[in-house]
């Protein structure tokens, strides 16, 4: 269990606080959603969450990050980092930049927590098989497709085993194919039992994938609930916020009068298989 | 004497330059490589000594005030012995081994796997800015920048250029750092090694000669037996 | 400086990369003044390698590419700017000025505009984004969804008779992709041409009156949006990982024909009722 009790932060050198009081909790196993306008805030939490703030992106945290209970303000980065991963949009951004090949890459974060050479390999595997990419171990990062670079950069998070994963935009940068490889993904790491916490403006994606959704506004928790109510809520219309393309037309269709049960019909017709 | 002037530097080619090249099987490109960079270099050597060597005597040819002299060239040639040996080396690491290799070595023995890290990454960068690059020359060209125009056009098409590769590498280290402390990158401590390469006995002992070689050459140089 | 449309035309248009990669195979298009077109396939289709023909970063290695029934071979690239226009992707890779209004400025300068009708066209360019506050502004003080917006008007102020886009909608927030079809729209009403590269079918749908679908170098479908994501094209959309927008999905399921935008779903559906 990950949780931000009475969260607030700033960053160095900013006059006001990013994020105001924020309670939020994701159980084992939980897929929680983060929804909300540009600049409300969704990409510090993923950073507190993960504790990259502080530590590497500087400021003044107040309220409490508990992982299982234990508050963790004194655990440097690398002793959270299996813990919980964080995962970013820039898929490019994400590679170290010192793989020749996809294995390396994903060792890469095994090889610096000094993990023992036979473990590292061992768990490398895993990562690999868990996200299907074993057939790209040989292939240069550099030159692979964003969806693919993003499950390559997830495996290599994986390889360390969080329990927790944080997700700022994974599919922000991708296209359509790269878009449904990670969702994919992360479907895959839900029935498997890692808890995520997904920021996305792509509500079409939360909607099948998440239990929970939280809507974030200027800094503070607006709505919370099951993300079927939540992602059909009204008010997000007003936050800049798209719903789901079946909440979409079906009040398309009822401000025409008609009967929006008819959306459900397009559920699974079309698109590749 | 017998192994200063000319006939010393071509042994030193043959036996440490051109038979592991040959085993190697880079000699072409052994040749062509270091002929490019070193040809500047060579030239002006020549060119200077053969027409300038002072105490030159024997006239091999007259152009205008300048005399060509046979002892220049000699003199010449011995240079030039040098430098193809010393081009020939530096070609032949460079052609033979790979940056990775080195890097990963040089950290089993205990460099910084930062300092490991910078080499590493420094070598990948430099492909992806290439390219970069690239797209940011056509974005600028699609907005009207005349890249096919006169000296001072080229020169006002500098910063529309220069900035968006330098501004864009900046936005991203911030990405980059991040990520990297997302897989343990600030953990202080060796870090796990995957391989490396071997080191074999033979490949030791042959270092080792060569190293000593250096001290003892010299000494024998000075010594008066060289 | 705006001034009436241009027709663009490809004939047979051929590609090969220097490493010896096809990218386009026999291609013939004929766009007419004030067209919406959009392009859409997967990455590697040859979308980006046919548009950058259009204002000769490219040139042929087979067949021509037309402007108002000349051949552009013997043009620059500069002076085929003042005609097309192309935003690229990737906002950073153009963005080198320290103000969002000097930015903007760099197109219509180099296209010979000064003084009050430089300015002018900064400023209308700004105000069709929505950036018109934010001239001062450094454009890396703005985030990613208005820095691309941001390059968008820096074409827009170049006032070209066609506009191409590639991808104007990737990375952006709801009210990005908002902004960016009303000034397809806009551009289309003042006679302008504007082809984009989208791989969000629902913009396409929305945004556009025809469009041609890649494959592999060639044109697999070319016609309305009607047309192309009727239920008989399905399976070709779905070999090039293309999903039709949910209404048309909807539509057929409903048997109320193709019904590929939101009010043609709910005209269909209420001339039904």
């Amino acid at each position: 269990m990950l949780a931000l009790a009475g969260l607030s932060y700033r960053y160095a050198g900013a006059p006001r606080p990013s994020l105001i009081d924020i309670d939020l909790q994701i159980g084992d196993g939980e897929v929680v959603g983060l929804v909300g306008p540009n600049e409300a805030g969704k990409s510090t939490v993923c950073l507190v969450a993960s504790g990259l703030a502080p530590r590497a992106i500087r400021g003044t945290l107040s309220g409490t990050l508990t992982i299982d209970g234990e508050d963790v303000v004194d655990w440097p980065m690398h002793q959270l980092i299996g813990r919980v991963g964080i995962a970013f949009q820039n898929p490019r951004t994400q590679l170290s930049g010192v793989a020749a090949t996809v294995y390396e890459e994903v060792c890469f974060g095994l090889m610096n927590l000094g993990v023992p050479r036979d473990e590292v390999v061992a768990r490398a595997g895993e990562a690999l098989e868990l996200l299907r990419i074993g057939d790209l171990v040989e292939r240069d990062p550099n030159l692979l497709s964003g969806g693919q670079m993003q499950l390559v950069a997830l495996a290599g998070l994986l390889a360390l085993r969080p329990a927790h994963l944080v997700l700022d935009e994974p599919t922000a940068q991708l296209d359509p194919e790269g878009t449904r490889l990670v969702a994919g993904a992360l479907r895959d790491l839900a029935a498997a039992g890692t808890a995520l916490l997904i920021a996305e403006h792509k509500a079409d994606m939360l909607d099948g994938l998440c239990d929970r959704v939280v809507v974030l506004d200027a800094g503070r928790i607006t709505i919370e609930g099951p993300a079927g109510a939540v992602l059909a809520d009204p008010r997000l219309a007003d936050l800049g916020v798209e719903p789901p393309s079946r909440v979409r037309l079906a009040r398309a269709l009822e401000a025409r009068g008609l009967d929006p049960t008819v959306v459900a019909l397009g559920a699974g017709a079309g698109g590749p298989a | 004497m017998i192994i200063g002037g000319v006939v010393g530097p071509v042994i030193l080619t043959i036996l440490v330059v051109f038979l592991p090249a040959a085993g190697a099987r880079v000699v072409r490109r052994l040749v062509m490589t270091s002929l490019t960079f070193s040809l500047p270099l060579a030239l002006s050597a020549l060119i200077v000594n053969v027409f300038f060597f002072p105490g030159g005597t024997t006239v091999l040819l007259t152009i205008g005030p300048i005399r060509a002299t046979a002892e220049g060239l000699a003199f010449a040639v011995e240079i030039l012995a040098r430098v193809a040996a010393i081009s020939g080396a530096i070609t032949l690491f460079y052609l033979t081994t790979r940056p990775g290799d080195v890097v990963v070595d040089l950290e089993r023995r205990g460099v910084s796997s930062r300092v490991a890290f910078v080499v590493n990454a420094t070598v990948q960068t430099v492909p992806a800015m290439v390219t970069r690059g690239q797209t940011i020359v056509d974005a600028q060209r699609s907005r009207g920048l005349d890249t096919q125009g006169g000296v001072w056009q080229r020169i006002r098409g500098i910063v529309p250029i220069v900035g968006p590769v330098i501004l864009g590498s900046i936005a991203e280290v911030e990405e980059r750092t991040m990520a990297l402390e997302a897989r343990g990158f600030t953990r202080p401590g060796r870090r796990t090694l995957l391989w490396w390469p071997a080191d074999r006995p033979a490949e030791q002992v042959v270092r080792w000669l060569l190293v000593l070689a250096v001290p003892g050459a010299i000494a024998a140089r000075a010594a008066g037996l060289l | 400086m705006t001034e009436r449309g241009v027709e663009l035309a490809v004939e047979g248009l051929g590609h090969v990369y220097p490493d010896g990669t096809r990218a386009l195979d026999d291609v013939s298009l004929v766009i007419p003044p004030g067209a919406r077109l959009a392009i859409v396939g997967q990455n590697g289709s040859g979308k980006t390698t046919l548009v950058r023909h259009l204002n000769g970063l490219l040139r042929p290695t087979e067949g021509r590419v037309l402007i108002d029934g000349r051949d552009i071979a013997g043009e620059r690239v500069a002076a085929l700017a003042r005609r097309v226009g192309l935003v690229f992707q990737d906002p950073d890779r153009q963005i080198f000025s320290g103000r969002v209004r000097t930015e903007v400025a760099f197109g219509p300068r180099n296209l010979g505009l000064r003084d009050a009708s430089l300015d002018e066209a900064v400023a209308t360019a700004l105000e069709a984004v929505g950036l018109a506050g934010e001239a001062d502004t450094n454009p890396y003080d703005l985030g990613f969804s208005r820095r691309k917006l941001l390059a968008l008007a820096s074409v827009l102020a170049m006032g070209t008779p066609a506009v191409v886009l590639d991808e104007p909608t990737t990375g952006q927030d709801a009210m990005g992709v908002a902004r960016v079809q009303a000034i397809v729209a806009q551009l289309a009403a003042a006679g302008r041409t504007v082809i984009a590269i989208s791989h969000d079918m629902r913009f396409v749908a929305e945004a556009f009156e025809r469009v041609v679908v890649m494959r592999a170098g060639r044109v697999v479908l070319d016609g309305s949006p009607t047309e192309v994501f009727a239920e008989p094209n399905w399976p070709a959309l779905a070999s090039t990982y293309l999903e039709p927008p949910l209404a048309a999905r909807v539509g057929a399921a409903a048997g109320l024909g193709s019904t590929p935008s939101e009010s043609s779903l709910v005209d269909a559906l209420a001339a039904r009722a």
